[in-house]
């Protein structure tokens, strides 16, 4: 390790934090050891569980109960922070070291304004009058480049979007000057505009006021675009530590190496990931749905016709009346989707990509059939994918769609095998008999053992009950999946085994797929042909290599423009 | 189909972490103490209090520890009518606990059907009939219980009734929340986009997924069953007195409370009070297991 | 805001007219009213007579408005046990519960929110479970065999407290108040604490639960990073997000502690509108059991619009989002 030239600002050495459990101890950091000079940032990457969090929290002294630091020291300007009283632990909080944490949703207080939560912090280390407090307050604001800032000092946190909010829990940590500041994945919540926007933002507010920053994050690349230095935490252990572009494009470590690997933006389009690893080797049983009136590959098959979605709030019955009877205004009604007309052709992959809100999911859902579009139409092969009237209902098992979050996606009452063959039986695409054995060879295609049929969900990782919903859909024997943002909730690595199942699977049975991702890297990587959402309508379409070598649309060049990206080595 | 035996259910695990639990244990066990003890009262009581022929009122009021006319001990004491008080608690708790699971398990019954059917059809119908709800929810189930009971006459089917109406809004309220909740999840959007009958995807997916929250409350409409019982029978409105629930006897006692024939309504009220506490407690561990929120 | 307000009131016509119709049919229909107002040794005539002055020959809808005539011009009847206008009688029993009844859920509120923040801010400590014990209990005990106790211990063991009755009253703006004297508080000490403990143990459950679950929240571990000082977390944090569930259930529990009144007060012979009403539901007085049913009703709705009205004033999200 180098040493810092003016000596380190903070000194952890053989950091260990345990969370005691009924099945023993838990080492979320297990010996850790770094330092951090005046003013550096240092990238602090790692998956989920990893403990990079938790190392955050142990500098600053908050970490959940029933967990604590079983040995090591943290030294701040050589002072041991480790076994300091609560009162000084308190006044070094937010004063010398501050945090910014994950989830600007969830970290300002829904009930105070904005200025009472500044002014809150400030009386925490100083006296200050309310004049006094609320010019500071005004001032921070300002300073996180918040417009408006004396009319927005008197703001609800849910008056703000989510970038807003992130600027002023930042605002919130920089009131004090400290000299080190915590970033726990403040940007990982946030649309990649926005995240582009705090990341530049960040980087020169931390140049001017000379802060030390302890960027934590699991994305490589936005940690390349701010980290002096970067360390690789696994387990509870850094595997390795070094200056950001050293580590970055020459790994030593094996770790290191297979997370760079598994990032789509540093492979070929359409390359199996990890250099092929975590590929099953079972073959899906055989297609026994008719296949005759199928259209040729590269065909229209999946005609969106001028879709329009619509959403109102839901009303009561008397609010209704109400309403009916001209005694209230309407209810605003948020267009979610509007007007899109697109075309999937048969053995393609489509990429629709948006950031929240743009309507890429609503259009997902009415393409699969989920939801009856306010207007317009879905046809497949020429035949509506539902059925017409009140209580329209999906008609065809030829669609099936993948969902986001792989623990939300299964039922927790049910047996995988039981999942997996419920649609099928149903749809007499399998007899009694069969079913078993249909579950079990699905369930070796998707990389998983065969024997996994008779647990229940609560027993698999997020990766495995990905895979078990992938089987789950293609059980049913589609032409169609659309993916839903499939690999959003997973870490890098199981990312990749995810995505090269799909690459797989969709060239082994001919699948046209949407999908649905904000992640630019990951949609160039599988899609032939990408649709840009925003605000509800494609504002440009075309094929994968055309849109990102040479975007048309304004929104689409700032995308592209806000994707941080890795330091490539000079070959 | 896939049902080979595999213990690490969700039960299964349920029940270990349960256990764990001291107290709750405790609360568990004296809950089925009591519930056998009642179930067995004809068996195990020294006298039954329904027999009149076998009271006598020489006995009558007497203090704990009496050996009477029977040729027993009154370990409890004798009430007014000179009732081995034992017995008259055993068989009190015998009464309660009847009106409690009747009139839960039908309230149970009606209100998730009610709150799962609105959740289900939606629209005006789930907007009116949880309007309804709401409504009375927000009067007191003593005061709902305790006008029909008064209307109805006493009597154990007027009382289940009053019982039943005053409490199917707290489960129809929770089975709709619950139901509503788990409509809007990923997995029964899974479910419905295969797609799979609403009826299957009702039945099979949204109802077991329900029962939680719906078993917690059950757990603690039981108990406040058998305290509202309690409290009518005490007010005079609930079970007629020849029907010794543990309210009466209770009721039975106040009069000589100030002449410091104490033990008439103490013993009757410890005995009630134990049942309720263990059934809230074994409630109050199942509502913390079931929480998401205190999990991490 | 004034269309929301509008928009309850709009809400409270329709509540109070679906009340008028339920306790209409609960009360006048269910049973033969002229059982009870005619002894069975009358002649045909005069059951003719009162069934004509009652308006019992009529269509029950036409019944049903008259009423609702009768109600619209604040006639509820005459009592046919005190044989006095009902809306006097009733008038004259209100304050004893409302006094009641307000003291008990004041001091539920007061004792219970910080004892049971201080609950969930320390979940594992002894103290707490003392607390969780203590409210489990008074979660259980029945109001009723809670106030039996209180009698045995305090009335009948120690003679400190008069068992029952109101005590001296003392007038303020032409209305007698029991908590003006001294005497009036010895009267008042049990009744109230009975009336509380339900209240008292809910109000902690709440609280250690709202408590618990936000200490573990990102508000609060951010507020505890920016160094605030564990009482400013708890006090300006922590208690301002629990208050808004804590004042429904105020709201709530305040209408419920109403209803409670009617065992606490048959226990105290608190001369109260609880009493009142057992005592005309025993003798079947159906015009001070109407009156006190939309009574209720009346009460429940202004509580619940006065909780609805705070909420917004607590809850910033309601005010843009409603308006």
């Amino acid at each position: 390790m180098t040493a810092a030239p003016l000596g380190p600002l903070l000194e952890v050495t053989n950091l260990k934090t345990w969370f005691p459990s009924a099945r023993g101890e838990v080492k979320a950091v297990d010996g850790v050891s770094f330092s951090v000079a005046p003013g550096e940032v240092l990238g602090l990457v790692g998956e989920s569980g990893s403990g990079k969090s938790i190392t955050g929290f142990s500098i600053i002294g908050l970490i959940d109960e029933p967990g604590r630091i079983v040995e090591g020291s943290i030294r701040l300007e050589g002072r041991e922070l480790i076994g300091l009283p609560s009162h000084e632990l308190r006044a070094i909080r937010g004063k010398t070291i501050s945090m910014v944490f994950q989830d600007p949703m969830m970290t300002l207080n829904p009930v105070l304004s904005i200025g009472t939560q500044i002014k809150l912090a400030l009386e925490a280390h100083e006296k200050i009058s309310a004049a006094d407090a609320r010019e500071r307050a005004v001032k921070a604001l300002a300073q996180v480049r918040i417009a408006e800032p004396e009319q927005k000092v008197d703001f609800f946190p849910h008056q703000f979007s989510g970038g807003m909010r992130q600027r002023v829990a930042i605002a919130i940590a920089l009131l004090h000057r400290p000299k080190l500041i915590i970033c726990d994945e403040p940007t990982t919540a946030l649309d990649v505009s926005v995240q582009a926007e705090i990341l530049a933002e960040m980087k020169e507010l931390v140049a001017a006021l000379g802060t030390a920053l302890i960027w934590i994050s699991h994305d490589l690349a936005v940690v390349s675009s701010l980290a002096d230095r970067v360390a690789v935490m696994r387990h509870g252990h850094i595997v390795e530590l070094g200056p950001a572009f050293g580590v970055l494009t020459k790994p030593q470590h094996e770790y290191t190496k297979a997370l760079l690997d598994a990032l789509p933006s540093r492979a070929k389009p359409g390359q199996l990931l990890l250099r092929g690893a975590g590929i099953a080797d079972a073959a899906p049983p055989p297609r026994k749905s008719a296949t005759a009136d199928l259209p040729p590959l590269g065909s229209p098959y999946l005609v969106i016709d001028n879709a329009v979605k619509r959403f109102q709030k839901p009303m009561g019955f008397f609010k209704e009346i109400a309403i009916k009877s001209g005694i209230f205004r309407p209810l605003p009604v948020v267009q979610a989707v509007d007007g899109v007309s697109i075309t999937l052709k048969r053995g393609e992959v489509l990429g629709l990509v948006g950031e929240s809100g743009s309507g890429k999911s609503t259009l997902g859902r009415v393409a699969a059939g989920i939801a009856v579009p306010t207007s317009g139409s879905v046809r497949l092969n020429g035949k509506p994918v539902m059925s017409e009237g009140r209580g329209a209902r999906k008609i065809t098992t030829r669609i099936q769609t993948i969902f986001q979050d792989p623990f939300a996606s299964l039922n927790g009452r049910m047996r995988i095998g039981d999942i997996l063959a419920e649609g099928p039986l149903a749809h007499r695409l399998v007899t009694r008999a069969e079913a078993p054995d249909y579950v079990r060879q699905w369930l070796a295609a998707v990389g998983l053992d065969p024997t996994f049929a008779n647990r229940f969900p609560h027993q698999f990782s997020g990766g495995q009950r990905q895979r078990i919903a992938i089987a789950r859909a293609l059980a049913m024997q589609p032409d169609v999946v659309v993916c839903d943002e499939p690999v959003a909730s997973l870490d890098v690595s199981i990312q990749a085994q995810i995505i090269n199942l799909l690459i797989r699977l969709r060239a082994e049975l001919d699948l046209s797929l949407i999908f649905i991702s904000h992640d630019l890297s990951i949609v160039r990587h599988l899609c032939d042909r990408v649709a840009i959402m925003y605000r509800g309508r494609i504002v440009e379409e075309g094929e994968a290599g055309t849109i990102y070598d040479n975007p048309q649309h304004d929104y689409t060049k700032r995308l592209l423009a806000a994707v941080p990206v890795l330091p490539q080595a000079a070959e | 189909m896939f049902d080979i035996a595999m213990r690490d259910t969700l039960l299964g695990r349920f029940l270990e972490e349960f256990f764990r639990n001291k107290t709750a244990t405790i609360a568990a066990i004296v809950v089925l103490l009591i519930v056998l003890t009642a179930l067995a009262a004809p068996l195990i009581t020294p006298q039954d209090p329904y027999d009149l022929t076998s009271l006598v009122l020489r006995d009558a009021r007497r203090a704990p520890g009496y050996v009477g006319i029977g040729g027993y001990t009154h370990w409890l004491g004798t009430d007014s009518q000179g009732r081995d008080l034992l017995s008259a608690i055993i068989y009190g708790l015998r009464i309660s606990l009847q009106m409690g699971v009747i009139a839960g398990g039908i309230a149970f019954t009606i209100g998730a059907v009610i709150g799962c059917a609105a959740a289900y059809i939606g629209g005006r119908f789930e907007s009116l009939v949880m309007r309804i709800v709401d409504l009375q929810l927000s009067f007191p189930a003593i005061l709902l219980a305790f006008v029909i009971a008064a209307l109805l006459g006493q009597g154990r089917y007027q009382l289940i009734m009053a019982l039943i109406f005053a409490q199917y809004a707290y489960f129809a309220r929770t089975a709709h929340g619950a139901a509503s909740a788990e409509r809007q999840k990923d997995y029964v959007e899974a479910a419905l986009s295969i797609p799979l009958s609403p009826l299957r995807v009702v039945l099979k997916h949204i109802l077991p997924n329900s029962l939680p929250p719906l078993i917690v409350v059950a757990t603690v409409q039981v108990a406040s069953a058998i305290s509202l019982e309690a409290t009518l029978s005490f007010l005079g409105v609930g079970l007629p007195p020849t029907e010794p629930s543990l309210g009466m006897l209770i009721s039975n006692g106040f009069q000589y409370l100030l002449s410091g024939r104490y033990w008439i309504s103490i013993y009757p009220g410890l005995a009630l009070i134990i049942f309720i506490v263990s059934l809230n407690l074994v409630g109050d561990q199942v509502r913390d297991q079931l929480n998401p929120r205190l999990r991490r | 805001m004034f269309a929301f307000i509008l928009q309850r009131l709009w809400q409270a016509v329709i509540v109070v007219f679906a009340m008028s119709v339920l306790v209409f049919c609960g009360v006048y229909a269910v049973g033969n009213p002229i059982d009870v107002l005619i002894s069975p040794d009358a002649t045909q005539d005069i059951r003719a007579a009162v069934i004509a002055q009652y308006g019992l020959d009529q269509p029950l809808w036409h019944q049903y408005f008259a009423f609702l005539g009768r109600l619209f011009h604040g006639d509820f009847g005459r009592s046919l046990v005190y044989n006095m206008p009902v809306s006097e009688l009733i008038l004259s029993r209100l304050p004893a519960t409302l006094e009641l009844t307000l003291i008990a859920v004041i001091f539920a509120s007061l004792a219970g929110i910080p004892i049971g923040m201080y609950a969930g801010y320390r979940p594992h400590s002894l103290l707490s479970r003392a607390i969780m014990a203590i409210s489990i209990l008074g979660f259980s005990v029945p109001t009723f065999w809670f106030g039996l106790m209180l009698i045995m211990v305090f009335a009948v063991q120690f003679g400190i407290t008069p068992a029952g009755g109101r005590g001296d009253t003392a007038s303020l703006f032409g209305v007698e108040f029991s908590f003006l004297t001294a005497d009036g508080w010895a009267h008042l000490i049990l009744p109230a604490l009975n009336l509380s403990l339900f209240k008292f143990s809910l109000m902690i459950r709440l609280a250690r639960a709202g408590t618990r679950e936000l200490m573990l929240s990102d508000t609060v571990k951010f507020a505890r990073a920016a160094g605030l000082s564990e009482f400013t977390v708890l006090s300006r944090h922590v208690l301002r997000l629990i208050s808004i569930p804590l004042v429904t259930v105020f709201g709530l529990e305040l209408a419920s502690t109403l209803a409670f009144a009617v065992v606490t007060e048959t226990i105290f012979s608190w001369p109260g509108l609880g009493k009142l009403i057992i005592d005309s539901i025993t003798s079947l007085d159906r015009p001070v059991m109407v009156a006190y049913l939309m009574l209720v009703a009346f009460l429940f709705i202004v509580i619940n619009l006065v909780v609805d009205l705070t909420y917004a004033l607590l809850d910033p999200r309601l005010r843009k989002g409603r308006a």
